[in-house]
C-alpha cells in the first residue's frame, strides 16, 4: 500500500512505543468489570460470613477468609450490599453528603461491590470523589532518592535537595541489595540536615526492611506488598496472617507503615484467576484495611504498564485509589513508574491525583533524573521539577512541592553530603572523600560522582549490622563531628517513636516536628468554600506564586 | 537501550501471542466447565502440550542435592528451551544457557542445569537451584530473560544481585552473571554486574512481559521436584 | 469480629493489671502514674504536645530525659527509643474514636510484641510465611507467645494462621 504520509508522521510519535493490548478478560487483561468478576454477596450466620461475593465459605481462600473476618464492617454488611450502587456513587461526589456519611456505608462493602460503585463513576466524577475522600486536608507527595551507583553522598544531598523542595516523605533503595544499611542512613541523615521532620524509608526484602527500622536507621516503610490472588500472595511470600503480623511488628517499634498494592501486579505475576484487575484490587485494600493497617500505596504502582494496556485502565486507576479512601486509608497514589514515551501522556496519567489532591500524589516523584531511578524511572522525576511548579501556579492546586532558590540548593546538598561524610567517619565506613562532597553539591546525576570502592561498601555494610550499629550511633556521630542541629534533628525523628503520634491515619511532619494527620487535619471538604484551597494556604501559595523565572513587571530591564 | 533486531522482535511477539492464543482457547473450554483458572493445588500443568524434545537439553532424572564446593547450579523455569525459546528480546534460550556457563567456567567451577516446576518465579527459582547447589550459589533464569543470583542462606525475596529488567540483559551480561555468581561460589566478594537502567524498556515491554509470564506460570507444577538436566553444546 | 474484640478486653484488662502491680515484662518497668481516667481521643492529639506526661521509655523515662546531652552521656541506649504497650493503647483509642476500629486491633496486637526481642519477633514473622512452619511449629510459638510473653492476642492470630495454612495448604511440605 502507498502510505499516506499523515500516518507516517503520527508513526513517528512517542505514543507508538507504549505497550497496548486488546482486553482479554480470561487472564486479567480487563481493567473493570470483567465478565468473570462475582456479582456482589454477603452472607452472614451467626457473626461469620458465610458467603462473600458469591462464593461459598467452603470454597474460600485464604484471602476471602481473612476480609471476611477483618476487613468489612457486618454491622452493615447486609443493609449496604441490597443498596443501590448508583446512589452510593451518587453520595461520593455530592458535597452535601459528608465524607463520613460516606465511610459509614463504604466501609461495609464486599470487594465486589466497591468495584460495582466505583463502574457507576466518570473520570471527573472520580476527581471530585477523591477531592473529599482523602483522609488529610492537606495534599502532599513523596519523593525517591536513588542513585544507579548506590553512591551515599549523592543520596545524601538529594534527599537534601527534595527536602528543601517540599517532600515530606522521602524513599530509597538499592542497585545492589547489601548497600540497604547505607542507603538507609544516607536519605535519613541527609533529609533531616536539610529540614527536619522528613520521614524516611528505605524499600529492600520485608524482613531486611523492618530491621533497618528497629535499628532506627529509617522511619516508615511502604513496600509491605500484597495481592489480589492466592498464588500471586504465596509467590510474594507472604499470607494474609503473615502481613497482618508484619504490620504489628511495626507498629510495636514506633514506626509508621502501609501496605503496597496496585492493580496489574496479578497479571505481571501470572496468576489473575481471570478476574479484572478493579475487582482484584479491591481486595488488596480491604487486605490492607483487615490488618488494621493505617495506609496504602496503591494505583498501578510498578505494575502500571498492565492497567495502562488496556481500555478505561487509567480511569480504573484513579477508581483504585478511591476506594483506598473510601475505605478510610491513607492514600500513597502512585505516579511513580515510567509510564510513557509520550509527555502528553504522562502528564494525562497523573491529572485524576493531581487535581483531586491526595495524601501522596506520586509515591514517589523521581528527586533524581531518572537516570538514576532505581524503581526503574518515575512517571516524573527532577528534570519536570519547573513543568511541575508551573501546573501548580497554573491551575493554584498544592501539588506538595514549590520553587527553591539555587544557593540554597547548593549550600544544602553541601552540608549533607558532609554530614553523612562524618557518619561515615565516625563508624568506620570506608571514607567519603572531600572530592566526593563536592561533586555531590552539584551533582546532576551519579555520572558527576567519582567511583567508590563497592566491594569495601558492602562489607563495610555488613559490618555495622554485625555490630549492632542503631540510631543512637548516628546522633553521636553527627554531634561528635559537630553537626548538633542535624543530631538534634535525628534524635527528634528517634523520640518521636514514643509518642507514636505518626502511626496515625495520614501522618507527616512540619519542620518543627508538628504532626499533620486525619486526626488533626482531616478533611472537612463540602463544596466550594470548604475543604484545603491553596490560596488560603498564604505561606505556600506564595512560594509557588514566586516562580523564579517569572519576570517582574517592576523591576523588568526592558 | 541494547540493540534489538526490531523484525525478529516482532515476530516473536507473534509467536507468543499466537503460542497463548491457541492455549488460551483450552483454558477456556475448562473455564467454563471448571471452578475458575489457576488453582494453586494443580498437581498437573494447567498447559497441555508437550514439551520439545530437544538434543541439546536432556532430561536425565530428578536433581539432587549436590556435595561439590565448586558448583554453581542454574535453575530455569518452567516453560525454558521447551515451549518458550527466547528471551523478551529475542535471545535464544540455548545461547543464554551457553553464556552463562561459559561464565561460570572461566572461574573453574562447574554448573549444573535443573528444570524448577514448582514456580515460575525468578526468585523462587533461585532458590530451589540454591537448594541443590554444593556451593550454596545458584542462578534462575525465567523464559522471559529475568535473573537472579541467590544464596541459600538468604530470604527467598532478597538476592545477591537481580536483574529485573530483562530487555537490558545482553549475552556479555549473561556471562558476566555467571562468572559473578562462581565467585561467590568461590567465597570471594566480586564487584556487581554493572545494571543498565532504562526506564523507558519497562513502558515498552511490561504488558509483552506480562504475556511471557502467563505463558511460563502455565507449566508451573506443584510439589514436582526439579528435574536434572544435561546441556551439550556443539 | 466478636471473638477479636472479646480478646481486645481481655488483653486489656490483663495490661491494667500489669500496669497496677510490679510485671516480670522488662517492657513496664515503670508504669504511668498519671494513666488516664477516660480513653483517649482526638481532643488528645498529638501526645507529644498535648500528654508529654503519658509518654514513656520502656525503662519508664520521660521525654525530658531523653535530650542530646543524655545521648552524649551514654543514658540513653537505642533500647529506650521505643514504643511502650501502655502508648500504643493510647494510640489504639485515639484511632478508635476517630473510627478506625482496625487500627486499635492492630495496636493491641503490636502492644504485646513490644515485649519480644528485634530477632525472635523477625523469626516469628519468618514462621508465618508460606511453606516455613508446620502446624504444630505454629502452635508452638503459639504458646510461646502465651506463656512466655502474655501474648493472647497473638497467640490466638498464629493458632488462627495454622488452622488455615492446614485447610488451605500453606504449611511446610505443602508446595
Amino acid at each position: 500500500m502507498k502510505r499516506q504520509k499523515r500516518f507516517e508522521e503520527l508513526e513517528k510519535r512517542p505514543i507508538h512505543l507504549d505497550g497496548f493490548v486488546k482486553e482479554w478478560p480470561e487472564e486479567g487483561f480487563i481493567a473493570m468489570m470483567g465478565p468473570n468478576d462475582p456479582k456482589p454477596s454477603i452472607k452472614i450466620e451467626n457473626g461469620v460470613v458465610t458467603e462473600l461475593d458469591g462464593k461459598k465459605r467452603a470454597d474460600f481462600d485464604l484471602i476471602d477468609l481473612y476480609i471476611a473476618k477483618y476487613g468489612i464492617n457486618l454491622d452493615r454488611a447486609e443493609e449496604v450490599i441490597q443498596m443501590d450502587s448508583v446512589k452510593i456513587a451518587n453520595m461520593l461526589c455530592d458535597p452535601n453528603v459528608s465524607r463520613q456519611e460516606v465511610i459509614d456505608v463504604t466501609t461495609a462493602c464486599t470487594p465486589a461491590k466497591l468495584e460495582e460503585i466505583i463502574s457507576k463513576l466518570n473520570f471527573a466524577e472520580m476527581i471530585m470523589a477523591a477531592q473529599k475522600m482523602r483522609p488529610r486536608r492537606t495534599p502532599a507527595t513523596q519523593g525517591h532518592v536513588t542513585n544507579i551507583r548506590d553512591n551515599p553522598a549523592q543520596i545524601a544531598a538529594d534527599a537534601a535537595d527534595a527536602a528543601l523542595r517540599g517532600f515530606p516523605e522521602e524513599e530509597t533503595t538499592t542497585a545492589i541489595a547489601r548497600y540497604a544499611p547505607l542507603n538507609a542512613i544516607a536519605i535519613t541523615t541527609g533529609a533531616q540536615s536539610a529540614r527536619p521532620g522528613v520521614l524516611t524509608q528505605c524499600s529492600v526484602e520485608e524482613a531486611a526492611e523492618l530491621s533497618l527500622g528497629m535499628r532506627g536507621f529509617t522511619a516508615y516503610a511502604e513496600t509491605i506488598s500484597v495481592y489480589g490472588t492466592d498464588p500471586v500472595f504465596t509467590d510474594g511470600d507472604d499470607t494474609p496472617w503473615s502481613k497482618g503480623f508484619l504490620a504489628s511488628c511495626y507498629a510495636s517499634r514506633g514506626l509508621k507503615m502501609r501496605f503496597t498494592s496496585g492493580s496489574g501486579s496479578e497479571v505481571m505475576m501470572g496468576y489473575a484467576e481471570g478476574k479484572s484487575m478493579l475487582y482484584l484490587e479491591c481486595r488488596c485494600i480491604l487486605i490492607t484495611k483487615a490488618s488494621g493497617v493505617q495506609g496504602l500505596q496503591n494505583g498501578g504502582v510498578s505494575c502500571i504498564g498492565i492497567p495502562g494496556a488496556v481500555p478505561s485502565g487509567i480511569r480504573s486507576v484513579l477508581g483504585e485509589n478511591l476506594v483506598c479512601m473510601m475505605v478510610d486509608l491513607e492514600c500513597a497514589s502512585a505516579n511513580d513508574q515510567a509510564f510513557s514515551h509520550s509527555d502528553m501522556r504522562r502528564t494525562e496519567r497523573m491529572m485524576g491525583q493531581f487535581i483531586a489532591g491526595t495524601d501522596y500524589i506520586s509515591s514517589g516523584y523521581s528527586t533524581t533524573p531518572n537516570y538514576d531511578n532505581v524503581f526503574a524511572g518515575s512517571n516524573v522525576d527532577a528534570h519536570d521539577y519547573d513543568d511541575y511548579y508551573v501546573w501548580e501556579r497554573d491551575l493554584a492546586v498544592n501539588g506538595g512541592l514549590h520553587p527553591v532558590q539555587e544557593d540554597d540548593i547548593i549550600k544544602a546538598r553541601n552540608y549533607a553530603a558532609k554530614a553523612v561524610q562524618a557518619v561515615f567517619e565516625d563508624l568506620g565506613l570506608p571514607a567519603i572523600k572531600d572530592e566526593e562532597v563536592e561533586a555531590a553539591t552539584y551533582a546532576d546525576t551519579s555520572k558527576d560522582m567519582p567511583d567508590r570502592d563497592m566491594v569495601a561498601d558492602m562489607k563495610g555494610a555488613q559490618d555495622i549490622l554485625d555490630r549492632g550499629i542503631t540510631g543512637v550511633d548516628i546522633v553521636k556521630a553527627l554531634n561528635n563531628h559537630g553537626f548538633t542541629d542535624v543530631a538534634t534533628a535525628y534524635l527528634n525523628l528517634l523520640r518521636q517513636r514514643l509518642a507514636g503520634d505518626f502511626l496515625q491515619t495520614s501522618a507527616i511532619f512540619d519542620e518543627n516536628w508538628n504532626v499533620i494527620s486525619a486526626i488533626n487535619n482531616a478533611n472537612d471538604y463540602k463544596g466550594p468554600g470548604t475543604g484545603y484551597r491553596l490560596w488560603e494556604d498564604k505561606e505556600e501559595w506564595d512560594r509557588i506564586k514566586d516562580l523564579p523565572f517569572a519576570v517582574d513587571g517592576k523591576n523588568a530591564k526592558l | 537501550m541494547a540493540e534489538i533486531d526490531e523484525s525478529l522482535l516482532r515476530a516473536i511477539i507473534k509467536e507468543v501471542l499466537q503460542e497463548v492464543d491457541t492455549n488460551e482457547t483450552k483454558i477456556d473450554f475448562s473455564d467454563k466447565n471448571g471452578s475458575g483458572a489457576a488453582t494453586a493445588v494443580a498437581a498437573k500443568p494447567e498447559a497441555t502440550d508437550a514439551p520439545k524434545p530437544l538434543s541439546w537439553f536432556k532430561h536425565v532424572g530428578v536433581a539432587k542435592p549436590g556435595t561439590s564446593k565448586d558448583e554453581v547450579v542454574i535453575g530455569v523455569e518452567p516453560g525454558f528451551a521447551e515451549h518458550l525459546t527466547h528471551t523478551l528480546t529475542g535471545l535464544d534460550h540455548k545461547e543464554v544457557l551457553r553464556q552463562v556457563i561459559a561464565g561460570i567456567e572461566e572461574e573453574g567451577l562447574h554448573a549444573r542445569v535443573v528444570k524448577v516446576y514448582r514456580t515460575a518465579d525468578v526468585s523462587f527459582g533461585g532458590v530451589e537451584a540454591d537448594h541443590l547447589s554444593g556451593s550454596g550459589i545458584g542462578i534462575s533464569i525465567q523464559s522471559k530473560g529475568t535473573t537472579i543470583i541467590h544464596q541459600v542462606d538468604q530470604e527467598p525475596l532478597s538476592n545477591l544481585e537481580l536483574f529485573p529488567q530483562a530487555p537490558v540483559i545482553d549475552l556479555p551480561t549473561y556471562r558476566a552473571i555467571g562468572k559473578n555468581a562462581a565467585k561467590y561460589a568461590k567465597g570471594e566478594s566480586p564487584v556487581p554486574v554493572p545494571t543498565v537502567n532504562d526506564q523507558m524498556a519497562r513502558v515498552q515491554y511490561q504488558a509483552l512481559s506480562a504475556l511471557m509470564h502467563i505463558r511460563e506460570t502455565k507449566y508451573v507444577v506443584i510439589g514436582k521436584p526439579a528435574d536434572e538436566i544435561q546441556v551439550t553444546f556443539d | 469480629m466478636a471473638e477479636m474484640d472479646e480478646l481486645v478486653k481481655k488483653i486489656m484488662a490483663q495490661m491494667q493489671q500489669q500496669n497496677d502491680a510490679p510485671t516480670t515484662q522488662s517492657t513496664t518497668a515503670s508504669a504511668p502514674t498519671t494513666a488516664p481516667t477516660k480513653e483517649l481521643d482526638a481532643s488528645d492529639y498529638p501526645l507529644f504536645s498535648k500528654h508529654p506526661e503519658l509518654i514513656k521509655s520502656p525503662s519508664g523515662k520521660g521525654l525530658d530525659e531523653i535530650t542530646l546531652d543524655d545521648v552524649m552521656k551514654d543514658n540513653v541506649k537505642a533500647d529506650d527509643l521505643r514504643i511502650t504497650k501502655e502508648t500504643l493503647q493510647y494510640q489504639g483509642q485515639i484511632a478508635k474514636n476517630a473510627g478506625r476500629p482496625a487500627i486499635q486491633k492492630n495496636f493491641a496486637r503490636a502492644a504485646e510484641l513490644t515485649a519480644i526481642p528485634d530477632e525472635k519477633i523477625l523469626a516469628m514473622y519468618g514462621a508465618l510465611r508460606p511453606y516455613r512452619s508446620s502446624k504444630q511449629d505454629l502452635e508452638d510459638i503459639a504458646k510461646e507467645l502465651e506463656t512466655k510473653y502474655n501474648a493472647p492476642i497473638c497467640a490466638a492470630w498464629f493458632r488462627e494462621a495454622a488452622t488455615n495454612y492446614e485447610s488451605r495448604k500453606k504449611l511446610k511440605g505443602d508446595n
